[in-house]
């Protein structure tokens, strides 16, 4: 024993100091460009890579520019219900998977995952003439809604999340609980309200959530479906982008970043509140799990 | 909570009709009407849509001025394959693959000792706040990270201006808009896909099983080869998928740090769609990148089983050697 506790103390564990000088090294590397947009959101000169000067500058002409506020409006709403959308229709899916699964599971489960895989620029390129189709030719006018166009496009990855998670969930729980509420006469509106749907919800607040960020945050398939006057703000960042660079856009940058981690941060306190791990956690919220 | 007002609400509901219940709870009923919103939804805007791309993949731009290509089966041709796959364009395609590949390697080099570190040699208490942090860039929209990059990179910044200051580069950064450019900027981009499945992995192995491979005398470097290593693969397949399918379809990163000298496959696509109209040529080429992600995978896994079979024939013949 003594000689255990001697030894460690005398040799200098350089494996664990290399892997943790690794680790610094890969967070410095992981955080490098949010620092800059951070730092340069105060830069008071016109061109955005160009550092004049300390201010908020940025900050005031986002803030008294109608464009980029309008921007974030459009995303706010879009965000807010295709997360509705998402919620509904994967929780639904969610629960036949994990209660009734059958012959349908494995077509059901392979569409689900070719829609999470499939690159975004394919679904981006296929929704466009879709939706013109569908708006111009078959006349649906609903889809010549920029509108209606982000909040369905947003929601058809955010349900296979949804779906994944909500699935997830229940598989974990046992269904005689279920089962024993219905010896008990509860109705079968009463089962889900009262027993179901409490143990899932904390799936579903997390899948939610996250379908609100996912579409706060898309950029791809936003660029080619939407219509003039409802920009999402990647979108109108993405077109500023190209033209030039303002500070302007590190500022709504900093605003949307500080948005999406109070948003993610809600995500991992239900998780946790829910008893997931933290790898669990980790593993729910970039779908790897 | 619950059981509470099961019980009250018990007399009212059972009161009328005593039979009732065992009834209900045989008629189980078909609860996967419950996915047919959600697989409505998928058939009518995924799986209808991209069909449609495939359909255009074959048909024919009627004019310049048509976004809208004819196809009608007559004229379904393969024409659009060979228009996007000529010289002008075949390169972009070998480019895409070459910077996915060495993308998805370098992600996974740089990830091992990272996820390995995080799961294994740092204290829990600190783990849950560090896994957090390496969610925030993964969370931070992906545009943002990139015009980060653009800062970063750009020749008249501040890292090109300390670089020279120091004297490790003479002249400006010269980065931003070309290849190297992008392959940092998808590296970065997707290195949280890659660090996540393998941290994952890496956590869930029993401490038990390394230190009885350090029980049996071997040391740290062949303990992790044999012991830790093999039992993070599955952990290390996922996060190869997970970076380098969405590599293989990048649009973001390629058009904001690529410039002509990085353009990539997505990027080709979606100016078709955008720019010059024409909808069945960026069908086709969609359809091939989707073919070289299809292609690609299947040589990666074509390699995972004899590289699978080597190292299962090569334990068979060194299993008597250890317990002898």
């Amino acid at each position: 024993m003594s000689q255990q506790t001697v030894t460690p103390r005398r040799h200098v564990d350089w494996t664990k100091w290399t892997l943790t000088l690794w680790g610094v090294l890969m967070f410095v590397f992981l955080f490098m460009p949010i620092v800059w947009i951070l730092i340069y959101s105060f830069n008071t000169g016109r061109i955005l890579t160009d550092w004049n000067g300390f201010g908020f500058d940025g900050y005031r002409s986002f803030f008294e520019n109608p464009a980029p506020r309008a921007a974030v409006r459009t995303s706010l709403i879009v965000a807010a219900a295709s997360a509705v959308v998402a919620t509904l229709l994967g929780s639904l899916a969610g629960v036949a998977l994990a209660r009734r699964p059958g012959k349908w599971t494995g077509g059901f489960l392979f569409l689900v995952a070719l829609v999470l895989v499939t690159p975004e620029i394919v679904d981006a390129i296929a929704l466009l003439p879709w939706y013109v189709l569908l708006g111009q030719d078959a006349n649906i006018v609903a889809f010549n809604n920029g509108y209606v166009r982000l909040i369905v496009s947003h929601s058809v990855f955010s349900t296979a999340v949804v779906t994944l998670i909500v699935r997830a969930r229940l598989s974990g729980i046992d269904e005689s609980l279920e089962e024993a509420a219905g010896d008990l006469y509860a109705t079968p509106t009463k089962r889900f309200t009262q027993i179901t749907l409490p143990l899932m919800l904390p799936a579903v607040l997390a899948g939610g959530l996250l379908a609100f960020t996912l579409s706060l945050d898309n950029t791809v398939i936003s660029s080619f479906v939407f219509v003039q006057g409802s920009t999402p703000w990647p979108v109108y960042v993405f077109s500023s982008v190209k033209a030039s660079l303002r500070p302007e856009i590190a500022s709504i940058s900093t605003l949307m970043f500080v948005l999406t981690v109070v948003a993610i941060g809600l995500v991992g306190l239900v998780l946790r509140r829910g008893g997931d791990s933290s790898s669990d956690i980790a593993a729910t919220m970039t779908g790897t799990g | 909570m619950t059981t509470d007002t099961v019980e009250t609400a018990d007399p009212g509901s059972a009161a009328p009709a005593p039979g009732k219940p065992a009834k209900r709870r045989r008629a189980r009923s078909p609860k996967f009407l419950l996915a047919i919103p959600a697989w409505t939804w998928f058939i009518l805007f995924f799986a209808l849509p991209v069909g449609l791309v495939l359909l255009y993949s074959l048909g024919e731009q009627v004019s310049t001025f048509v976004q809208k290509p004819n196809v009608s089966p007559s004229v379904w041709s393969l024409d659009n394959f060979g228009k996007a796959f000529d010289p002008a364009y075949a390169p972009i395609f070998w480019r895409t693959l070459r910077i996915s590949i060495t993308g998805t390697f370098i992600c996974l080099v740089i990830s091992v000792p990272f996820a390995y570190w995080l799961a294994t040699k740092v204290s829990p208490k600190w783990r849950g706040l560090l896994l957090g942090l390496v969610l925030v860039p993964f969370w931070t929209n992906f545009l943002v990270r990139t015009i980060g990059w653009q800062l970063i990179l750009a020749p008249n910044g501040f890292v090109s201006q300390k670089l020279q200051d120091i004297g490790i580069t003479s002249g400006d950064l010269a980065l931003l808009y070309t290849q190297t450019g992008v392959q940092i900027g998808v590296v970065y981009n997707y290195l949280p896909l890659m660090i996540l499945p393998l941290y994952v992995a890496f956590e869930r192995i029993d401490p038990a099983l390394t230190e009885a491979s350090k029980d049996l005398g071997a040391n740290r470097l062949k303990t992790f080869v044999q012991v830790t290593m093999p039992l993070a693969v599955p952990g290390a397949i996922a996060g190869m998928l997970l970076v380098f399918i969405p590599l293989m379809g990048d649009y973001i990163t390629a058009s904001l740090l690529g410039g002509a000298k990085g353009s990539m496959a997505g990027v080709l696509v979606a100016e078709q769609f955008l720019n010059t109209f024409n909808w069945s040529r960026g069908a086709a080429m969609a359809v091939i990148m989707i073919g070289f992600i299809l292609a690609a995978l299947a040589v990666f896994a074509g390699i995972g089983l004899v590289l699978r079979a080597i190292v299962r024939a090569r334990r068979r013949v060194s299993l008597p050697e250890a317990v002898a």
